[in-house]
This record gives C-alpha cells, sequence and structure tokens, in this order.
C-alpha cells in the first residue's frame, strides 16, 4: 500500500517506521512557554464548554479568598500550551505536541489515555511551560481502527516562576486508516 | 453568591468509603462537540470535521480528550463542592462519545485516607468513576484522587 498523507490532520506530522520512531524514544523536547497567559474569558468558555457551575471558576470573590484567584478547570491544561494557528511572520502550519512529531506509518491518530498528577492550582496569570518527552513508541498492534503504534509521552509543567505545576503521561494511538470495503 | 454558581462544600470528615456519586447526564450536541475546538484549540479536524472522522472508521465528530478530563473533574468537584482539588487523576478512552451521543457519569468513593506532601498533610479521596453512553457503553473509566478541605475547629458541622 502506498503511504498515506498526513496532510488531513492539519499539522506537519511525520512519516516514517517504527526503527525511526524508537531512535527517538528518550528525545526531550526545549522548554517551550505557552502563548498567552492563564485567563479569565478562556477558563469561562471552557467551563461553559464542559457546563461546570465550579465557583473556584465563575466567582472572582470566592476564588480569590479560598484558591488565591480565579483558578482553571485542570482539563485545560494543554490548551495553556497549544501554539496559535498563526503568528505575524510566521510560515507553515503549527507545531503539533511531541506525541504528533514521531515519524510512524500511521495517516491519523486518536489520543488512547492520560494520567495526570497536579501540584499546584492553576490560577489566572499563570505563564506555563511545558517539556516533552518520548518514552516509549509500542511494536505495531491491531485494534478495532486500525493497525498502529501506541506513542508515550510524558509532559513537565511548570509556572513562570519555575514551580512544578502539574505531569502527565499520555498515549497516543497512531494509526493507517481503512479504506471502506 | 452569584445565582446557579455550586458553592455547596462537602468536609472530608464527612465522606463514607462506599458512598455514591450523584449520575450526571449530559447530551452532546453537534454544537458542544465544536465548542471543543473553540475552547480548547485543539483544532484536530476529527472533532470539527465529520469526513474526516468517517475517513479514520468513526460516524462522525466525537469529543476531545480536554472535554473527557473537563467531564470527569465536575463529576468529582460538583460531589466534593469547589474546595475539591484534583491531585490525580487517570482517563483511559476507550471508546469515543460522538455528535448526538449522551454522556452518562458515574461515581464512586473507594478510600478515603491522609499523606504527607512535604510538610503538610493531605486529606485525600480516592474516586472510581466511568463515563458511559446513553446505550450503557463503558466510553472512559477514569480515578481520581481528590484533596479534600476539613472543618475548622468551631464550624459547624
Amino acid at each position: 500500500m502506498a503511504p498515506k498523507s498526513t496532510e488531513a490532520t492539519g499539522y506537519d506530522v511525520p512519516i516514517g517506521t517504527y526503527e525511526d520512531a524508537t531512535a527517538m524514544v528518550g528525545t526531550t523536547t526545549p522548554v517551550r512557554f505557552g502563548e498567552i497567559a492563564v485567563n479569565v474569558p478562556m477558563i469561562r468558555h471552557y467551563a461553559a464548554m464542559v457546563q461546570d457551575g465550579n465557583a473556584a471558576y465563575w466567582d472572582d470573590e470566592f476564588a480569590e479568598r479560598h484558591w488565591g484567584g480565579v483558578v482553571a478547570p485542570p482539563g485545560m491544561l494543554m490548551t495553556w500550551l497549544i501554539p496559535l494557528e498563526w503568528k505575524p511572520g510566521g510560515v507553515g502550519r503549527p507545531r503539533p505536541l511531541l506525541t504528533a512529531r514521531v515519524p510512524l506509518p500511521g495517516d491519523t491518530f486518536v489520543n488512547v489515555s492520560n494520567d495526570a498528577e497536579l501540584f499546584t492550582p492553576i490560577r489566572v496569570g499563570d505563564h506555563l511551560n511545558v517539556v516533552e518527552e518520548l518514552v516509549e513508541v509500542s511494536e505495531a498492534k491491531r485494534t478495532s481502527l486500525g493497525t498502529g503504534h501506541f506513542v508515550t509521552t510524558v509532559s513537565t509543567y511548570r509556572r513562570q516562576d519555575g514551580e512544578l505545576v502539574a505531569r502527565t503521561t499520555n498515549v497516543l494511538f497512531r494509526f493507517m486508516s481503512e479504506d471502506d470495503a | 453568591m452569584i445565582p446557579g454558581v455550586s458553592y455547596a462544600q462537602r468536609y472530608w470528615e464527612d465522606v463514607e468509603e462506599g458512598s455514591a456519586l450523584p449520575r450526571v447526564e449530559d447530551e452532546i450536541t453537534y454544537r458542544r462537540v465544536i465548542m471543543n475546538p473553540a475552547t480548547t484549540w485543539d483544532y484536530f479536524p476529527a472533532h470539527h470535521d465529520p469526513e474526516y472522522a468517517r475517513s479514520q472508521g468513526q460516524p462522525t465528530i466525537y469529543v476531545n480528550t480536554m472535554h473527557f478530563l473537563g467531564f470527569v473533574d465536575r463529576l468529582a468537584t460538583e460531589w466534593s463542592g469547589p474546595r475539591g482539588f484534583i491531585a490525580r487523576r487517570k482517563v483511559s478512552m476507550r471508546r469515543s462519545i460522538y455528535a448526538g451521543d449522551t454522556m452518562v457519569g458515574e461515581g464512586r468513593v473507594v478510600r478515603r485516607y491522609t499523606d504527607e506532601a512535604g510538610p503538610r498533610v493531605r486529606h485525600l479521596v480516592d474516586l472510581e468513576l466511568t463515563v458511559r453512553n446513553q446505550d450503557g457503553e463503558l466510553c472512559c473509566p477514569a480515578t481520581v484522587t481528590l484533596e479534600m478541605p476539613v472543618r475548622e475547629p468551631g464550624e459547624p458541622g
């Protein structure tokens, strides 16, 4: 079968072999800061999407008293580090997370699992950075979606003052889409 | 107090192991899935382009990881109250929730305990949670370790 393109993902996702991928295991990214500091408008839009009425997200006075500021829902952690889709002077497409920069045969992916340890609340004004490490790429496995590889990354999130905020282990399934019979 | 906002707080002392969390049902419309990229900046096309989702072998667009995380956290902290802190959360996404599905969240308390994080004693509960679709199929099992407040001396019981 001819290699398929990852073009439709909207990101530059490299095609390669399992050997290319295993050669990359152990790779650690440089420290990368989020584009935008933690802020109330994004918190409220996300809480509205989840329909979560938690006072720590919606009531400034309550949040200040109990948490020292409006709290970001912890499910937003990754959002604070997603690159802008375009920047002045920018070229090409936004760079995806490390997990999607691993060269493998698959043309698409789904996320499989996420294990997060959170050490301190994320609050308005925090400016987060992340270091990502590729820790494992499985051999080819067959699932109901198709054949592919499980890609495990560990991401360490810190605040601008160096405080450790969170550490997550994520598994993504990178697979070859199958044409309908 | 802002009308409709959740303030009700549960305290660690009052938690019983084995007790159930309230069941939460949430209808996931097409519009709701589109809110995933709008609010999380995750533009992976399977969350906004049905044709792309079908090319992956899925019937239509489906909710993203950050929506599952938000729903699991909502189950935990709606039960605990807004002074609960998610210290650890593991989710396993076994099956997608598609536009048009209903997310059904359930959970129970499996353990209540303390530990020491440096000089600080943490008052913790472990929760086991499930997210199913309207047909009862298990989509996302999760475990959450939640840090909860204890009553201040003199605080009403």
